[in-house]
C-alpha cells in the first residue's frame, strides 16, 4: 500500500550531511513535480553539534511542516536527544537507526506504546566504509536508502548528487556513486517492509524549490529594487547573501554595512536619490532600525524593511521561529510614524508580500515593514514557477507643472506629494527629520506640526481600501473561527481541513496585511463564526492585544491559544485549541 | 567630483538658499557656509546633482542654508545616509557635514567605516569642541579639566583628534581647516570636493555662545600652516600634524588615491556581468535552478 504524503526526519551531528540528504531528496521530489517542505534546526554550535532536517514529500498540496516523522534516520542518539520534545515521531513511524548503536525504548522518541514503531538497524557506517572507503559517505548510503523506499527514481538522484558534489575530486564522485547503489541495494533487501511507505505518486510539472527568505529577495528584485543594505544576522541572512550574488547581476549595488544603523541609513539614502531599496534583519537589528524608521516616515521617503522573526526578546532563540515582533513593528519608534505592516504566511507569500511592500511603500512614501519569520523563511517549499508573477509599481515623479514651483511636501487629497530626486534641475529640495514645512524648511509651529501629521496619516486611507489582503478557508458558516497570522497560516489550513474531514464547521481569517488591519473583513468573518479562536506564537499574546486596541472582540466567545515559539506551530495543536474553545463553558474562558 | 564648465558660471550667491540660519551671531558656522558656497562655485558644481547630508547639531542645520538638494538626517547617521545616495547614485555629488558630536560621539563608528571604505564623498567636520544645540556640554572633543554644562568640576575625560582618528581609520584624504581663515578653508574644501574617494575635513569652527570669544581667540593666536615641504602622502609625517597643544596647523595633512567604494563596486558590476545579466524574474529563476 502506498503513502500519498510523508514526513522525513533526520537527524545527526555536524558532518553527517544531514541537510545535503534532505536537500537531494527534496530537490528530486520538486523536479517530480511533487509538493515538498523542508525544515532544518541545529544546536547553536557554528560547526558540527546536532542538526536535524525534516522532509515533507506529499502527492497532494501540503500547507505546513508534517506533525510527525513517518520515517525517522538516526545517525546518532546522542544528537536525537538535544532535539528532545521538538520531533514528534509517529506512533507507525519506521526508524532507521545506526545498527552499532544501542537503540531505545518507544517511550524514549515520545511514542507511548512503541508496538506500531518499524524498527530498521542500518550499519550506516559500515555500509559507507565497505562501498566507498569512508564512513563520511553514510548520507548518501542513506539516500540511496530513502530514494529506494520512497520510490524517487535513481536517475534523477544521481544527476542531482554529481551536481551537488560536482566539483569534488573524480575518487570522491566515484566514491559516492558505489554508497548509493549500497544504500538502494540494502533497501532492496527490506523491499516488503519499506513498501508501505513508498510514495504513491504521477510525475508532474517540475515544481521551484526555494525557502522563503530566497522568495523575498527574488521579490525585491522583482519589484525593481536595486539597492540593498544590510547587516548579518539569523534567520534572515539568506536574503543579504542571496542579493550579494544577485544584485550585482541586476545591475543594482549591495552593501554589507557595519551595523543595523548603518543600514537602514544606507537604505533611507539610497531611495531619497530615486533607487528602490530594501533592508533585512531580525528583531534584534530592527530594534537598532527603528530610529531611523521614523526617519523614513517623517521625511516620506519610501522603504522597505524585511523582519525574519526568531525569539526574542535581547538575543533570544536566533535559529528559532516566533510571532513576538509583532508589537515592535506596528508601534516601534517615537512620535506618530505611519507605516504599514504585511505578513508572510508561507515561501509564495514571501515574493508576493515583498513585492506589495515596495509597491505601497513606493506609491504612499512611507515605510513597509515585511514580517517573516524563521518558519517561513529558512523552510523551503515547493511552488509553481509561474506563480512567481506581481504587478509592479513605481512612485509618484513630478510633472512640468509640479516643478513650476515645486513643494515636495504639497498638501493633496491622499496625503502623497510628488517626490523628485536628484537630478531635477527644478526638484531641488532639502528633506528633513525635523517638522517642515510644504518646502521641507524646518517649522516648529504646532498649526504645522498638525497639518503635516494629518498629511501623513491621510496616506493611510487609500491603503486601507486598497490594500486589505487576507485569506479565509474553511465553510462560509462555522461553529470556530480562528484569526492567525504569519507562518501560523500553514498549521491552521491543516487544522480546517482535518476539522472538515471530521465533519466539524472550522474557518480561518488570515490576515496579509496587519498594518492597517483589514478591518471590515475581520468584522465579516467574526459575524459568520460561533466561537473565535486566536492563535499565535507569543508569549503574552501580542495579535490578541493588538486586534483589541480597535476591535470589540466577542465577550465570552474568544480564546486565546498562544505559546512561546522555539517550536513551530502544528496542525495538532491547533486542532486541540478548537476542541477546547468548542467545549470551553463560559466561566472557562481565556482571559489574557 | 564632476564639473560642469561650459554652462553659464556659477556663482557663490547661487548656492546660497533663501533660509536665514538659526546660528548665533559669531558662530563660526558662518565662515564654513560661506567657504562651502565660494568652493562649490571654484567647481561649478550643478546644484540639482549635489546632496548636502547632515546628522544633528547647530552644523547640521547647513543642508538648509544650501541650495541644492539636502537631507538633515537624524543624530549621528550622516555618512549612512550619504553611502546610500552616493552608491546607488554615483555620479551626484555628495557631501556630509555635522558637527564633532555627531561625527564623532554618536556618529563614530560609521566615521571609521565610510572612511575604511573610501566612500566616495567630502565630509566637512565642524569642530567646536563642545556640544552647541543641547546647550554646553562635552564633547569627545573638549580638552581635558574643562568646564562645561556636563563636567562641573572639569572634564575628566581625555579628548581626541579627529583627523588622527580619521587617518587611522583609513581616509585617503585628511585635512585641517579654521573657520576664521576663509581663504585657506575655501582651498581645503575644493581640493577635499575633487578627492576621489573619502576626503574628511575638520574646521575648527568656534562657538560663541558655550565657549566664549575666548576659543575663538585662542584658535586664531595657534594659527599655523603646514610646511611648504609637508609630503602629504607620507602618512607618518600627516601624523605628526595631530594631537597639537600649542599650535592648529592648517592644511592637507594626507592625501593619496586609493580606488574608492565606488569603483570597487564598479569591478564588483563587471564580474557580474561576466557571470550573465538577468534583468526579469523569469530570467533568474532560469539560472536559480535548472532542471537535474
Amino acid at each position: 500500500m502506498a503513502t500519498r504524503d510523508i514526513t522525513i526526519g533526520i537527524v545527526g551531528s555536524g558532518g553527517d550531511g544531514v541537510v545535503t540528504l534532505g536537500d537531494l531528496i527534496a530537490q528530486v521530489a520538486a523536479q517530480e513535480g511533487l509538493h515538498v517542505i523542508k525544515t532544518e534546526a541545529y544546536g547553536p554550535q557554528i560547526r558540527g553539534g546536532e542538526s536535524s532536517c525534516t522532509v515533507r514529500v506529499a502527492a497532494d498540496e501540503v500547507f505546513a511542516q508534517g506533525a510527525s516523522v513517518d520515517v525517522l534516520v538516526v545517525f546518532g542518539w546522542s544528537d536525537f536527544g538535544r532535539f528532545r520534545g521538538e520531533i514528534s515521531v509517529a506512533p507507525d513511524a519506521f526508524v532507521l537507526c545506526e545498527e552499532s548503536e544501542e537503540r531505545p525504548s518507544g517511550e524514549d522518541l515520545g511514542v507511548v506504546s512503541g508496538v506500531d514503531l518499524v524498527w530498521v538497524p542500518v550499519p550506516f557506517a559500515g555500509i559507507a566504509r565497505t562501498s566507498s572507503g569512508t564512513p563520511a559517505s553514510k548520507n548518501i548510503v542513506t539516500l540511496g536508502i530513502l530514494g529506494e523506499l520512497l520510490g524517487l527514481p535513481a536517475d534523477t538522484l544521481k544527476r542531482a548528487m554529481s551536481r551537488r558534489f560536482g566539483r569534488k575530486k573524480a575518487s570522491v564522485l566515484e566514491g559516492n556513486a558505489r554508497a548509493f547503489e549500497a544504500g538502494r541495494e540494502f533497501a532492496v533487501s527490506r523491499a516488503s517492509t519499506f513498501a508501505k511507505k513508498r510514495l504513491g505518486y504521477t510525475p508532474s510539472t517540475p515544481r521551484l524549490l526555494l525557502s522563503g527568505n530566497e522568495a523575498a529577495a527574488i521579490g525585491a528584485l522583482h519589484a525593481g529594487c536595486r539597492f540593498f543594505a544590510g547587516y548579518p544576522i539569523t534567520p534572515s541572512s539568506e536574503i543579504l547573501h542571496f542579493l550579494a550574488e544577485w544584485m550585482p547581476r541586476a545591475g543594482g549595488a549591495f552593501l554589507q554595512t557595519e551595523d543595523e544603523l548603518a543600514a537602514i541609513g544606507a537604505v533611507i539614502g539610497a531611495s531619497f536619490s530615486g533607487v528602490k531599496s530594501m533592508t533585512a534583519t531580525s528583531g534584534p537589528g530592527l530594534s537598532l532600525m527603528i530610529e531611523m524608521l521614523g526617519l523614513a516616515a517623517m521625511a516620506e521617503v519610501p522603504v522597505v524593511i524585511i523582519d525574519v522573526q526568531r525569539g526574542g526578546p535581547s538575543t533570544g532563540n536566533p535559529t528559532k521561529s516566533e510571532q513576538s515582533d509583532l508589537l515592535q513593528c506596528l508601534f516601534g519608534t517615537h512620535g506618530d510614524a505611519p507605516r504599514v505592516v504585511l505578513a508572510c504566511s508561507d515561501v509564495e507569500d514571501c515574493f508576493h508580500a515583498t513585492v506589495e511592500a515596495f509597491n505601497i511603500s513606493e506609491e504612499f512614501q512611507l515605510p513597509v515593514l515585511v514580517l517573516s519569520d524563521q518558519a517561513v523563511g529558512q523552510r523551503k517549499e515547493t511552488i509553481p514557477a509561474e506563480a512567481l508573477r506581481h504587478e509592479v509599481r513605481d512612485r509618484l515623479k513630478p510633472t512640468d507643472e509640479d516643478l513650476q514651483n515645486y513643494q515636495r511636501y504639497r498638501e493633496t487629497p491622499n496625503g502623497v506629494s510628488p517626490m523628485s530626486v536628484p537630478g531635477m534641475q527644478k526638484g531641488m529640495y532639502q528633506t528633513n527629520g525635523l517638522e517642515h514645512d510644504a518646502q521641507g524648511r524646518p517649522n516648529s509651529l504646532y498649526l504645522t506640526h498638525e497639518t503635516m501629521n494629518a498629511k501623513r496619516y491621510r496616506k493611510m486611507w487609500p491603503i486601507r481600501e486598497r490594500y486589505h489582503a487576507f485569506r479565509r478557508f474553511g465553510p462560509p458558516k462555522a461553529d470556530v473561527g480562528i484569526v492567525c497570522w504569519g507562518s501560523s497560516k500553514g498549521p491552521v489550513q491543516e487544522a480546517v481541513a482535518a476539522a472538515t474531514a471530521r465533519g466539524e464547521t472550522v474557518a480561518a481569517f488570515v490576515p496579509q496585511t496587519l498594518y492597517p488591519f483589514p478591518k471590515r473583513d475581520f468584522e465579516e468573518f467574526q459575524a459568520s463564526v460561533g466561537e473565535l479562536l486566536i492563535v499565535e506564537l507569543s508569549y503574552t499574546a501580542q495579535f490578541y492585544k493588538y486586534l483589541r486596541t480597535f476591535l470589540d472582540l466577542p465577550a465570552g466567545r474568544t480564546h486565546v491559544f498562544k505559546r512561546s515559539g522555539g517550536k513551530d506551530l502544528t496542525g495538532g495543536e491547533v486542532l486541540e485549541a478548537v476542541s477546547k474553545a468548542r467545549a470551553a463553558t463560559a466561566r472557562e474562558r481565556v482571559a489574557v | 567630483m564632476s564639473t560642469t564648465l561650459d554652462l553659464p558660471a556659477f556663482q557663490p550667491a547661487d548656492y546660497k538658499s533663501d533660509l536665514k540660519p538659526v546660528w548665533c551671531a559669531g558662530c563660526g558656522d558662518f565662515g564654513a557656509l560661506a567657504s562651502l558656497h565660494r568652493a562649490m562655485a571654484r567647481l561649478q558644481l550643478e546644484p540639482w546633482n549635489t546632496v548636502v547630508i547632515s546628522g544633528i547639531g547647530c552644523s547640521s542645520r547647513l543642508p538648509g542654508y544650501v541650495s541644492t538638494f539636502g537631507f538633515n538626517g537624524v543624530h549621528g547617521r550622516a555618512l549612512t545616509l550619504a553611502s546610500g545616495v552616493k552608491v546607488a547614485r554615483p555620479e551626484l555629488n555628495v557631501i556630509a557635514v555635522g558637527g564633532d558630536g555627531d561625527g564623532i560621539a554618536i556618529g563614530g563608528n560609521h566615521l571609521l567605516h565610510a572612511a575604511r571604505r573610501n566612500l566616495d564623498i567630502a565630509y566637512f567636520m565642524m569642530d567646536n569642541e563642545i556640544y552647541g544645540l543641547t546647550k554646553g556640554q562635552a564633547a569627545p572633543t573638549t580638552p581635558t579639566g574643562d568646564k562645561t554644562k556636563s563636567t562641573y568640576w572639569g572634564n575628566p575625560e581625555p579628548s581626541v583628534d579627529p583627523c588622527e582618528l580619521a587617518i587611522a581609520f583609513g581616509a585617503t584624504w585628511v585635512g585641517r581647516g579654521f573657520s576664521g581663515d576663509p581663504k585657506t578653508l575655501v582651498d581645503l574644501m575644493t581640493a577635499a570636493m575633487q578627492h576621489r574617494g573619502f576626503a574628511f575635513l575638520n574646521v575648527m569652527s568656534p562657538c560663541v555662545t558655550w565657549r566664549g570669544d575666548e576659543q575663538f581667540k585662542m584658535l586664531k593666536a595657534k594659527l599655523a600652516f603646514l610646511p611648504p615641504d609637508h609630503d602629504p602622502t607620507d602618512r607618518t609625517a600627516a601624523l605628526r600634524y595631530t594631537r597639537e597643544t600649542d599650535v592648529l596647523t592648517t592644511g592637507v595633512l594626507y592625501g593619496v588615491r586609493q580606488p574608492s567604494l565606488c569603483e570597487r563596486i564598479d569591478e564588483i558590476r563587471v564580474k557580474a556581468r561576466h557571470a550573465g545579466v538577468v534583468s526579469t524574474t523569469a530570467e533568474i529563476l532560469a539560472a536559480l535552478s535548472p532542471p537535474i
